[in-house]
């Protein structure tokens, strides 16, 4: 079963966690294969955006829609279906440390699978799917762990392993929390590349949340722009206006000050 | 850190009040640990053979066809070791389940998608009933003590190497329960949401990614219990079952000082063995 | 990277693959040994025979009150329950309490002495250094065999179950209340002493070495750095402890010191199963009541 490139409408989405809304009155459409970059300060809503997204969370206000079905109306199961086809990658990883690299990835296509045949193929995974795992594993850069403990490996390994487990879904988009946000700049750069390369290669949507603003301009060609879970703009690198993306951080810190004083 | 300790200081305080109470409720005064002659004789025997145990029987008259003493020991060890471990695998498969029922995870989570009314009517009124009922039903069981089960067990059914087993078996079910829903509880989520936003059903969410988060602790916690199992299986021999209790009370009374060092040594061997393998597994699981 | 390679590669990668062994060959032991319990215990299911099945239902029939047999009455009830509240109930409930009390003090006091000597930090010639020189051999043999001798004192005294020291006990002192306050303190006092021990093993080692660097003496290192610091600890534990000494309390009294298992085995004795199970179900509301105290007392120490 594949997914095919998914294509995101939010119209007027709000979410309110009960201290103010995180997001109020999105309106964003993604088309399917984008490449979208969420950007702003911490706390502005990327990552209630992207949850929103996923269906993780449900808006208080507003819909989400996926390829033109609605997410919340949806029946438990056609959601499982629609969300198996979303590849989430979080950004504290959640992944689960003490079992090898290769149990994380093939736990990315459990929606898949009945009850049974979920726990055949992790206590005895078929050859077919080693084969695809180290593939993908060998894609993002860490074949040779396929039988390590995901505990021991590098903080940047461990990010590409939830990368790994994302695409092994064999989605019809990506989405990614700020992935870059625990890794060095120079690793930082390669894995944006990775990350923009697969999604074209699979045709996928990718939306990724950054806070590094020199990064998003370089790889991404549209910029999402959140203050304070409003979208302030919505535009490719090169019309961005120096004024906009000051104002996205600068008024922040002017906030700051003020409360601070 | 002059102020912080002041909480700990009243639950100090309240320790030794506490202490104080009960040493006058019970009459405790430290002349009267060795009241009489007689006891301190006894005491004054029993502990001169502690670095001494009894390597043949002890007593005047040999009984004809007795295997030897280290073999009757070896056998009453071996059946502790029986009963034990009998009684904590049956209070897995009761405790494990009964405790996942008596855990939040499977069904206090908000579902994502629509809910029917009457999934919503059994969630929202009927899961939280059968929670509480396992709840409470765990903390009958693990608020009776083994012997007491036993001493029922005895009246109502007459004695039987299965009713110990089950004797043992119901007070450790239940505080594997417990223990097991408190892990479920406690893990971390993070993984189990990550699944979930990948499409597994709420099964799959629990099993792949909340369990693997409990199950090493759970797994040492199982490794206690079978060391207290042992130890519990021997007490029952006081009651006649044919643990190395038994022996112990049967030498005692017999004046047979040196065997019953016999016998408490096969005792603190067979639990120091436990104690140790279970040290070593639990190092090298979390390795 | 074609097929067949990919193939060799991971093959290999699984020949390679880092194992526990020691982790999968106790999960088959402990696999075989539950087997071979329930095979070689000789358990018949007989249980259930006809005999077995009239016991049951006669036991049954007399967990009902006395009085209450023929006739469901509430006063008669309460009377009933008020009576073998006021005899013996309340009093061997106390008793009980008393004595779980009494022994986790006794066995905390011990246990914080043990754990100094347990704990290998604390007790090695380096810990206290004064003395630049590496110690001689036999010095270190005789600081390492000290720990050793200490930890297995501890197992011991914790190995042995209570109800068997308390047995011990009762043939030496009599049947006042020591024997059953010793057994618990003896036993726990191995418990608590281990774990005390490896809370001090678990320290920060940085504190200790300051310490020792501006000359404190052993004394006065415990004082100023261990003891604070261990104690959260160690009393989360004795609390935990506590909760199992009332239990055992409970059923200490089954050897003749007079708590409420003295009750309990002297209403089997005289087939007064309806007292019997009155009172079962008292141990089980004073269990409740140890374990709430508990919890709270735990609750406060976390967060103090």
């Amino acid at each position: 079963m594949s997914c095919r490139a998914s294509c995101f409408t939010l119209t007027g989405v709000t979410v309110d966690y009960g201290r103010g809304p995180a997001l109020d009155g999105i309106d964003l459409r993604i088309e399917p294969g984008e490449a979208v970059a969420f950007v702003g300060p911490s706390g502005a809503g990327k990552t209630s955006l992207l949850k929103v997204l996923t269906g993780s969370v449900r808006p208080s206000g507003g819909t989400v829609a996926i390829n033109g079905r609605e997410l919340h109306t949806l029946s438990a199961s056609a959601l499982r279906e629609t969300r198996a086809c979303l590849g989430f990658v979080h950004q504290d990883l959640a992944l689960v440390p003490n079992v090898r690299v290769i149990k994380n990835v093939l736990a990315g296509r459990l929606g898949r699978l009945s009850f049974p045949a979920s726990v055949w193929t992790m206590l005895f995974p078929p050859r077919k799917l080693v084969m695809q795992a180290h593939e993908i594993l060998e894609r993002v850069g860490i074949g040779e762990k396929l039988y390590e403990r995901t505990d021991r490996l590098s903080g940047g390994q461990q990010q590409r392993v939830a990368v790994a487990r994302a695409l092994f879904q064999q989605p019809g988009a990506l989405l990614a929390d700020e992935p870059v946000s625990s890794v060095d700049p120079a690793r930082a750069r390669d894995l944006i590349k990775l990350l923009k390369t697969v999604s074209r290669e699979r045709t996928l949507t990718l939306c990724a949340s950054l806070h590094d603003v020199g990064l998003a301009r370089e790889f991404f060609p549209r910029l999402v722009g959140l203050r304070r879970g409003a979208v302030a703009f919505d535009c490719p690198p090169d019309q961005l206006k120096q004024r906009a993306f000051d104002e996205l951080y600068d008024l922040e810190t002017h906030e700051m000050l003020v409360d601070a004083g | 850190m002059p102020g912080k300790p002041r909480a700990r200081t009243w639950v100090l305080l309240s320790i030794a009040a506490a202490g104080i109470w009960a040493a006058l409720r019970l009459d405790l005064d430290p002349r009267t640990i060795l009241p009489n002659e007689g006891g301190a004789q006894v005491a004054r025997e029993f502990f001169s053979r502690a670095l001494s145990p009894a390597l043949t029987y002890e007593s005047a008259v040999p009984v004809p066809g007795a295997s030897p003493l280290l073999v009757k020991a070896l056998g009453a060890a071996h059946r502790t070791l029986i009963f034990a471990g009998a009684a904590v695998s049956l209070a897995l498969c009761i405790g494990l389940p009964l405790g996942f029922l008596s855990s939040t995870i499977w069904w206090e989570s908000d579902p994502a998608g629509a809910e029917s009314r009457s999934m919503r009517f059994l969630r929202r009124k009927v899961a939280p009933l059968v929670c509480g009922a396992s709840r409470t039903l765990a903390t009958v069981m693990r608020s009776i003590h083994e012997l007491l089960w036993a001493v029922m067990f005895l009246a109502a059914l007459g004695a039987s190497n299965l009713t110990a087993v089950i004797a043992i078996t119901i007070p450790f079910a239940g505080t594997f329960a417990k223990v097991f829903s408190e892990l479920l509880d406690e893990a971390p989520r993070d993984s189990a949401a990550a699944l979930r936003a990948g499409g597994a059903s709420p099964v799959q969410v629990i099993v792949f990614g909340v369990l693997p988060r409990a199950h090493s602790d759970m797994t040492a916690y199982a490794f206690y219990r079978f060391e207290c199992a042992l130890r519990s299986s021997a007490i029952l021999g006081f009651f006649g079952y044919p643990t190395l209790g038994y022996y112990i009370a049967a030498s005692f009374e017999n004046l047979h000082y040196g065997e019953v060092w016999t016998y408490l040594y096969a005792l603190f061997l067979l639990i120091a063995a436990a104690d140790g393998w279970s040290g070593s597994f639990r190092r090298s699981f979390a390795a | 990277m074609n097929p067949m390679e990919r193939e060799l590669q991971v093959r290999r990668l699984r020949r390679v693959r880092p194992r526990r062994r020691f982790v999968r060959l106790s999960g088959w032991a402990l696999g075989l040994l539950t087997v071979y319990c329930w095979f070689a215990g000789n358990f018949r299911v007989d249980i259930l025979g006809e005999r077995r099945l009239r016991n049951l239902s006669r036991f049954l029939g007399e967990l009902v009150p006395y009085p209450l047999r023929d006739r469901f009455d509430l006063r008669t009830a309460v009377d009933w329950a008020a009576s073998l509240l006021s005899e013996r109930g309340l009093e061997a409930a106390g008793t009980t309490l008393a004595i779980a009390v009494a022994a986790i003090c006794l066995a905390g006091l011990v246990a914080l002495i043990l754990s100094l000597p347990a704990a290998r930090n604390i007790t090695s010639p380096e810990a206290f250094l004064t003395d630049p020189r590496p110690p001689r051999r036999r010095v270190r043999a005789a600081w390492t065999a000290a720990v050793y001798l200490t930890r297995v004192l501890l197992i011991f005294l914790r190995s042995i179950p209570e109800y068997v020291w308390a047995f011990l006990l009762i043939s030496m002192i009599g049947p006042s209340a020591w024997p059953a306050v010793l057994a618990l303190a003896i036993h726990n006092a191995g418990i608590l002493g281990k774990l005390g021990g490896e809370v001090v093993e678990n320290l920060d080692g940085r504190s200790l070495s300051a310490l020792r660097g501006l000359g404190a003496s052993r004394r006065q290192i415990a004082l100023a750095a261990i003891y604070p610091v261990a104690l959260s600890r160690f009393l989360l534990f004795l609390f935990y402890r506590w909760e199992t000494c009332v239990r055992e309390a409970t059923v200490l009294g089954m050897l003749g010191i007079v708590s409420l298992g003295y009750w309990i085995q002297d209403a089997r004795a005289r087939n007064q199963y309806d007292t019997m199970i009155f009172l079962v179900a008292i141990g089980v509301v004073i269990v409740l009541v140890g374990d709430l105290v508990s919890a709270i007392a735990r609750r406060v120490v976390r967060e103090s």
